[in-house]
């Protein structure tokens, strides 16, 4: 990983968004202007106090960049593998309220 | 900025660049200059050239002839009664740097001064630095003529004669069983080197715990090691205390080349386990032999449990996850208590020894504890058990101090599922490296090991690191070493830690993944002796389970680097971009002084290159 591969990686923007919900494990995040919605793990968050649903994060961030046109088949195939598991789990579990 | 006198004293050395514009006539004062240390970032986007700057020390009382603009340069040509530079030019730069470099503070590392190595610098004048192998001064081999000035200094550096008798605290006894075939039978038992689980025992664990829905076991043999895995959440080490023995003493029975394996997903089929994840073919997906890690041709009891819908981003899902996982391992265990002891095919003494008259160090191990997968269980009856411990997260993540054998014993059941590469599973803290290396070092004197909690606000951070910091004033440590996983906010009690423990006076190494992602996020002055522990080819998180946490060879160096740091060393100043070859240099150096040959670990290079890592990170 190299990010000589990037040709704007220098075009920081400052972002904001807001807290959406928060978990033992993640907080997820709506970015502000309809930009989207991310969720990351707690420990890349810095918190003066506990967070919480409605509370307002700011960040630096740039563009992400497509390195290249290759689709990595091996993700393709995890991908693939996750979302049949998730849906035959899903029908199970649907199966089960029944 | 303009900068202070005491910055200006600081950086004497550095050059002398005005951070205003000033009128010609002024004589500089601190207050006209810029602060160096946004020098490099200036100079590499070419908005600053310091060709022929002259230096703060030079410039300081030296009257401006003509005005310049802000950021100007300062040379002879525009300033009257320009000083001398000092005598002493700065101390020779030490041999080893720091590794890890850190956005805001500098850290560098030099290692010697100790091991089999008597090392003696001169920083008067010419800078000489001369390393003689202690066995060639009595064996006559040429030794370099040093002058009589450096003589008193080489006899500060010589290492402490006076030795106080060595006391050995404590004792753990391991006995190894190994077994080199795992199946399923009517009941658990081991016969020989076989291991049979019981046919039906899934149906406990599910019972174990209400939200546990679904268990299935896998054995993997080394010919199944091809196969697809969800992500890993543990690798643990399969123990059991004998008689009455407890927890860090006594005997503790263990299985070799087995190892229990957990893996896990809610029932939507979502992973348990952060967000990093390291699903995929488990050949291709973990760095055989790392501490935390299985070695090759070891067999994996896998269990994969599957926990209720949307209950894996909270606490309660790993932790029922673990603690049903247990059942199995609690059922091999108590068949391992009644092993004959016939079949102990290798028995292992680990000493915890104190060394007094030796330098005393003490390692703060800095676990997660931002909740959920960010959590660790300390202390339990059973190695790496569930029964008995606190959940680190329950006691406020505050520092419990335990023994260097408690760690070795499996004080710590990790629930930790953050990153893969650098995250430290269970078994990593019964093989830990830097307590090892500490505690057979006969140059220092390990006093014990204090786990501390990372907690998700910055008040509490700050709570725990203050304990952190009066804890190690209590030990009268001369020494210390801060290690933690991961990376994100964790980094900011890492430098607290060391910053509370530096501010004492006590020299500390900090070791975490650092490199290009993990790169730290805050910094202070105490950061001077840091310890990259990345093995990864481009400095990154590459989803290979165990790949950048900490090895014999980073111990190693550590050592090597709280040594020189406790002997008044320098230790040069790390560089502003990641260089894994300040790495080798420092290794090389470790191997002249010691006169010992450092095994580095290999890295993702030497696994079966899945195409996604070729397209990703190659």
């Amino acid at each position: 990983m190299n990010n000589e591969r990037l040709n704007y990686g220098d075009r920081i923007i400052y972002m904001e968004g807001v807290v959406v919900d928060v978990d033992d494990c993640s907080i997820s995040v709506d970015l502000k202007g309809r930009l989207g919605f991310f969720k990351a793990p707690k420990r890349m968050f810095i918190c003066d106090t506990e967070p919480k649903v409605g509370q307002e994060f700011g960040w630096n961030m740039s563009f992400p960049e497509q390195l290249g046109p290759e689709i990595n088949e091996h993700y393709v195939s995890n991908i693939e593998k996750e979302r049949r598991k998730q849906q035959e789990m899903s029908k199970r579990l649907d199966n089960k309220e029944v | 900025m303009s900068i202070t006198a005491e910055t200006a004293k600081a950086h004497a050395h550095d050059p002398a660049v005005l951070c205003c514009r000033a009128e010609a006539g002024i004589t500089i004062e601190p207050a006209n200059l810029e602060d160096p240390s946004i020098f490099d970032d200036l100079v590499d986007s070419g908005l600053l050239n310091l060709d022929g700057c002259l230096t703060i020390e030079e410039v300081l009382g030296a009257k401006l002839t003509k005005t310049c603009d802000s950021l100007a340069p300062l040379t002879a040509d525009v300033l009257d009664g320009v000083k001398a530079p000092s005598v002493s030019a700065p101390a020779v730069e030490e041999e080893v740097a720091q590794e890890a470099p850190d956005q805001a503070a500098p850290t560098a590392a030099v290692p010697v001064a100790a091991g089999g190595m008597l090392k003696i610098h001169i920083g008067e004048g010419k800078d000489i630095d001369l390393q003689i192998p202690v066995g060639a001064l009595g064996g006559g081999a040429a030794v370099a003529e040093v002058p009589a000035a450096a003589v008193a200094a080489a006899d500060a550096a010589a290492p402490a004669a006076a030795v106080g008798e060595e006391r050995i605290v404590g004792t753990l006894t391991r006995k190894h069983f190994n077994i080199t075939e795992v199946k399923r039978g009517p009941e658990t038992k081991i016969e020989g080197t076989v291991l049979t689980i019981r046919e039906g025992i899934e149906a406990d664990v599910i019972a174990d715990q209400e939200l546990v829905k679904d268990f299935k076991l896998e054995i993997i043999t080394p010919e199944l090691y091809h196969t697809y895995s969800e992500t890993v959440m543990d690798v643990q080490p399969i123990a059991t205390k004998e008689g009455d023995s407890e927890l860090g003493s006594g005997v503790t029975r263990v299985l070799d080349g087995v190892v229990m394996m957990l893996t896990g997903v809610d029932e939507g089929g979502v992973q348990i386990g952060e967000f990093g994840s390291s699903e995929g073919y488990l050949d291709e997906n973990i760095m055989w032999g790392r501490p935390g890690c299985p070695d090759k041709g070891e067999i994996f009891i896998k269990g994969n449990i599957v926990i209720q819908e949307k209950t894996n981003m909270e606490r309660r899902g790993p932790m029922a996850a673990h603690t049903a996982f247990d059942i199995i391992t609690q059922e091999i265990r108590e068949v391992m208590k009644k092993l004959d002891e016939s079949l102990v095919v290798d028995t292992q003494e680990l000493k915890s020894i104190r060394r007094p008259g030796k330098k005393k160090v003490v390692i703060v191990k800095e676990i997660m504890g931002q909740g959920a997968m960010h959590d660790n269980f300390i202390l339990p009856v059973e190695p790496v058990g569930i029964l008995g411990a606190r959940a680190n997260v329950d006691l406020g993540n505050v520092p419990v101090c335990v023994s260097p054998l408690e760690v070795l014993d499996g004080c710590i059941h990790a629930l930790t599922c953050i990153g893969p590469a650098s995250k430290e599973m269970s078994r990593h803290y019964w093989r830990e490296p830097l307590v090892l290396e500490a505690l057979h070092d006969e140059e220092v004197d390990l006093c014990g090991v204090i786990f501390v909690g990372s907690p998700q606000i910055n008040a509490e951070k700050f709570y725990v690191s203050r304990r952190v910091g009066h804890t190690v004033e209590m030990l009268d440590a001369d020494g210390a070493f801060v290690t933690t996983e991961g990376f994100g906010n964790n980094h900011i009690d890492f430098a607290s830690h060391i910053e509370q423990i530096g501010m004492r006076g006590v020299p500390t190494v900090g070791m975490s993944y650092c490199a290009v992602q993990g790169a730290l996020v805050v910094g202070n002055k105490y950061m001077q002796y840091m310890v990259d522990n990345n093995k990864s080819e481009a400095g990154i998180e590459n989803e290979i389970l165990g790949n950048n946490t900490l090895c014999p060879e980073d111990a190693v160096r550590a050592l090597a680097m709280l040594k020189a740091a406790m002997a008044g060393e320098d230790v040069k100043a790390a560089e502003k971009k990641w260089n894994p070859n300040v790495k080798s240099t420092n290794v090389e150096l470790i191997e002249g002084a010691y006169g010992t040959k450092i095994d580095l670990v290999g890295n993702e290079q030497e696994l079966p290159m899945s195409e996604k890592r070729r397209l990703k990170y190659s």
